[in-house]
């Protein structure tokens, strides 16, 4: 009886004891300063002081105490949820309990003995020297000015075959003027078009790469403070190919002086080509966005079935500055519902790609839904319009956005039937344009994916819609009437290639498929003229000397026909039609 | 560039009450103008991004008003300060504040805030405008301007409208 009670007292006297101790900077706050803070706040890192001292932190005290209350600090948007986010910053409420108690107390250093070691960093390159590294030809200067920009920088990738890459660090100038950095693999060069000067770089808040091949190599490739760069996972590589360019869209923001800033990235190559195809599906509502001004809760959603099973990597949301509570969900085959990301109050500074720490098997039949809030009120402060004003979908930064990309992993699939991945891409197309009979991109898309799975009287159905929609969409025009050559009608192919070179006279593609479609008429004066033109604009295409050289032959023009399937050799000593009809002059036409 | 006014030493020493008779209290606080001190940290971001801010309005009143950085981080020495006004191009006079002298007489505890004096006496402390909500959150422009206003106030020999709004931004530390 008696040993009980003593025992009860002694415990509830230990307790005390510990509860009255003060709480110190050495034993208490140090740890997780050193956990959730240093990654940012140590020299050559995005945050503007260090915190890994004693002196650091008291400088900042009441600073730390306010921000790790409203948690602002550590930035981490989402909440807290049964599926477990990799690199995950949220400080426990316990330390921020802490943290409070310190700074009341006085901000106290405590015992030297009770300090643990100071967290290791690698300095330099966070993955050891990279087997290639490539700097942004022209630095951007930032004006000192209030606006944030938006910039993109180009890199040509100077390799001669392709190559699979392992890891990207992406190193973007002085990271405290950079919220983040987003690269995106543009296979056509058509970035560069947009260039004032080559290498200069050009700016945009949102950029889209268009590509001409169903390409759905998709990797996120994202950069924010205090990320070390992530190593892609046993059988997964990003394919590079030679004349690819890496695009950089950065979001910076001035520090009231002006600053250079010149990216570099670092890439890491691996012998082994990926085995594991991951693509991004990308969910949206853009068109829903027709927001009147004062609306505090505007709902937008959208929600996809999949077609095949997957497993899902990463999620990355997106939306602009009247962007609110953003939620993902899937909801399986047998009903259980599954919380993807939920972010209650958005903060596109502090954008990010999340990873899971455990792929999330999403079965067949799956629905994955976005939710999200918009507040257009003049109660946003961050509403770029005071007093509030309309606000539509678009690029800028003053439109909106409702995007949703998550990186999936078709698994359980039969490689017999195809590339799973054309299933999820036209299942998605196919959602579009349910969604939005009127949205062009979306029957344009359809009409590509149909193609290229051959399903040629489809896309050509598609791709009429398209046309119809936007009548002279040079793009548009000029696949429909490919499409057409290929489904052997060149004559009604003809006319809509015609139109896509009104829109667009310099349009490559559009003279050389009008080259195809008027010798598929038998008038290969015509169609030298095309294939002419598009050597002007691309001369050292092989395959369009080939077809020169092969209609000027079909007019007996042998001697002009011969010095263009020889240049298209020089160009490419495998081009099969120049070396066949070569073949042919030398055989049937003395004295070639 | 105005570096002359940086005083290398800490602090114009001068208390509240005795501002009449002390030289830099005097220089400070000029009877016939109005005078505004600006409070910066250098280590604090939202402090740094109002440079272009500062500059601009300190231009537009020139004529009218005197403006003063004040830098109350203990730690900072002259030489920091001198490289910080050089790196921000800022062309204002600069003061140390290391015992926290003007900072209490500004009752300010935030960088970046100011501080109003007319006529010797304070009129306006706190914010600029309202660019920043908290730390993270800027609007795209102010819709507020507080110190634009506490000025032409001040100019007009009237009160401004409101004599006090926080500042976002850090905390001038060890301020008793
Ligand atoms: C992911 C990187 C990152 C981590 C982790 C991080 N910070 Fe920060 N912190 C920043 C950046 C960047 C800024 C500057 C924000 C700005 O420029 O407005 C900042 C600013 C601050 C500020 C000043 C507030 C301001 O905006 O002026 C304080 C105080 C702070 N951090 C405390 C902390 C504490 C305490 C922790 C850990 C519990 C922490 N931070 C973790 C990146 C980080």
């Amino acid at each position: 009886m008696i040993r009980i009670h003593w025992l009860v007292i002694g415990v509830s006297v230990a307790l005390a004891a510990q509860d009255s101790k003060p709480v110190t900077f050495n034993r208490d706050i140090a740890p997780i300063m050193f956990r959730s803070c240093a990654m940012c706040h140590r020299p050559g890192e995005a945050a503007p002081f260090s915190l890994l001292t004693y002196s650091d932190a008291k400088k900042h005290a009441r600073q730390i105490a306010d921000v790790t209350r409203s948690r602002a600090m550590p930035p981490w948007l989402p909440e807290p949820q049964q599926l477990k986010f990799a690199d995950e910053m949220r400080l426990a409420q316990a330390g921020i309990d802490l943290i409070q108690r310190w700074v009341e107390q006085g901000a106290l250093e405590g015992d030297t003995k009770d300090l643990p070691a100071p967290p290791k960093f690698v300095e330099g390159w966070q993955l050891g020297k990279p087997d290639l590294v490539l700097t942004a030809k022209k630095p951007l200067e930032l004006s000192p000015q209030r606006t944030d920009t938006y910039w993109n920088f180009i890199f040509p990738v100077p390799i001669t075959e392709t190559r699979w890459v392992k890891a990207i660090e992406i190193r973007p100038g002085d990271k405290r003027y950079v919220h983040h950095a987003n690269i995106l693999v543009d296979r056509s060069s058509a970035s560069r078009k947009r260039e004032a000067e080559p290498g200069a770089g050009f700016g945009g808040m949102e950029i889209r790469i268009e590509s001409q091949v169903f390409d759905p190599d998709s990797h996120l490739l994202f950069w924010k403070p205090g990320t070390v760069p992530y190593v892609e996972p046993e059988g997964m590589a990003l394919r590079l190919d030679k004349g690819t360019d890496l695009i950089l869209n950065t979001h910076l923001q001035p520090s009231g002086k002006p600053e250079v800033i010149q990216p570099s990235i670092g890439l890491y190559f691996t012998p082994q080509a990926a085995t594991k195809l991951p693509m991004l599906l990308q969910l949206e509502n853009d068109v829903q966005l027709d927001i009147p001004p004062g609306r505090k809760d505007f709902l937008v959603t959208d929600e996809f079935t999949l077609p095949v099973d997957v497993d899902l990597m990463a999620i990355y949301p997106h939306a602009h500055y009247l962007g609110k509570d953003i939620q993902a969900f899937a909801t399986l085959p047998d009903g259980t519902k599954k919380t993807l990301i939920h972010i209650p109050h958005w903060n596109l500074n502090w954008q990010a790609v999340y990873r899971y720490t455990q792929p999330v098997r999403l079965p067949k039949g799956t629905k994955v839904s976005l939710r999200y809030t918009y507040d257009n009120s003049d109660e946003n402060p961050l509403n770029p319009n005071q007093p509030p004003a309309r606000v539509v979908g678009g690029n800028r930064s003053r439109d909106e956005m409702c995007h949703l990309w998550l990186q999936v992993l078709p698994v359980n699939f039969d490689a017999a039937l195809g590339d799973p991945r054309m299933a999820l891409q036209e299942a998605l197309a196919r959602h579009n344009v349910e969604k939005n009979p009127g949205d062009f991109e979306a029957h344009y898309n359809l009409a590509a994916m149909l193609q290229a799975k051959d399903k040629l009287d489809a896309a050509i159905g598609e791709y009429e819609l398209a046309v119809r929609l936007r009548p002279e969409d040079a793009a548009a025009n000029n696949a429909l009437g490919a499409a057409l050559v290929a489904a052997g009608h060149p004559d009604r192919g003809a006319g809509y290639l015609r139109t896509a070179l009104k829109a667009r006279p310099d349009y490559f593609d559009a003279h050389y498929n009008l080259g195809f479609a008027l010798a598929g008429q038998d008038d290969f004066e015509g169609a030298s003229q095309q294939f002419t033109l598009a050597l002007q604009l691309q001369p050292d295409d092989a395959n369009v000397e080939a077809n020169l050289g092969t209609a000027l032959a079909q007019m007996g023009r042998f001697p002009e026909a011969k010095s263009h399937f020889e240049r298209a050799l020089q160009i490419d000593p495998n081009q099969a039609i120049a070396k066949e009809n070569l073949e042919a002059l030398r055989k049937e036409v003395s004295p070639y | 560039m105005t570096l002359a006014a940086l005083v290398s030493v800490p602090a114009p020493v001068f208390s509240q009450q005795g501002a009449d008779h002390d030289g830099n209290a005097a220089r400070l606080l000029s009877p016939d103008k109005v005078v505004v001190m600006v409070f910066l940290r250098r280590d604090c971001p939202i402090s740094s991004r109002y440079a272009p801010v500062i500059q601009k309005i300190s231009k537009t009143y020139s004529d009218r008003a005197k403006f003063f950085l004040v830098f109350p981080d203990k730690t900072d020495s002259a030489e920091d300060i001198q490289k910080y006004l050089s790196d921000y191009h800022y062309s204002l006079p600069a003061f140390p504040d290391p015992e926290h002298t003007l900072a209490k007489l500004g009752h300010v505890q935030i960088t970046p805030e100011v501080a109003v004096f007319s006529d010797r006496r304070l009129v306006y402390d706190g914010r600029i405008d309202d660019w920043y909500i908290e730390p993270g959150r800027a609007r795209a422009a102010p819709t507020t301007h507080e110190l634009k206003d506490a000025l032409d106030a001040a100019l007009a020999g009237k009160a401004p409208a409101r004599a006090e709004v926080r500042g976002v931004g850090c905390y001038i530390s060890d301020l008793e």
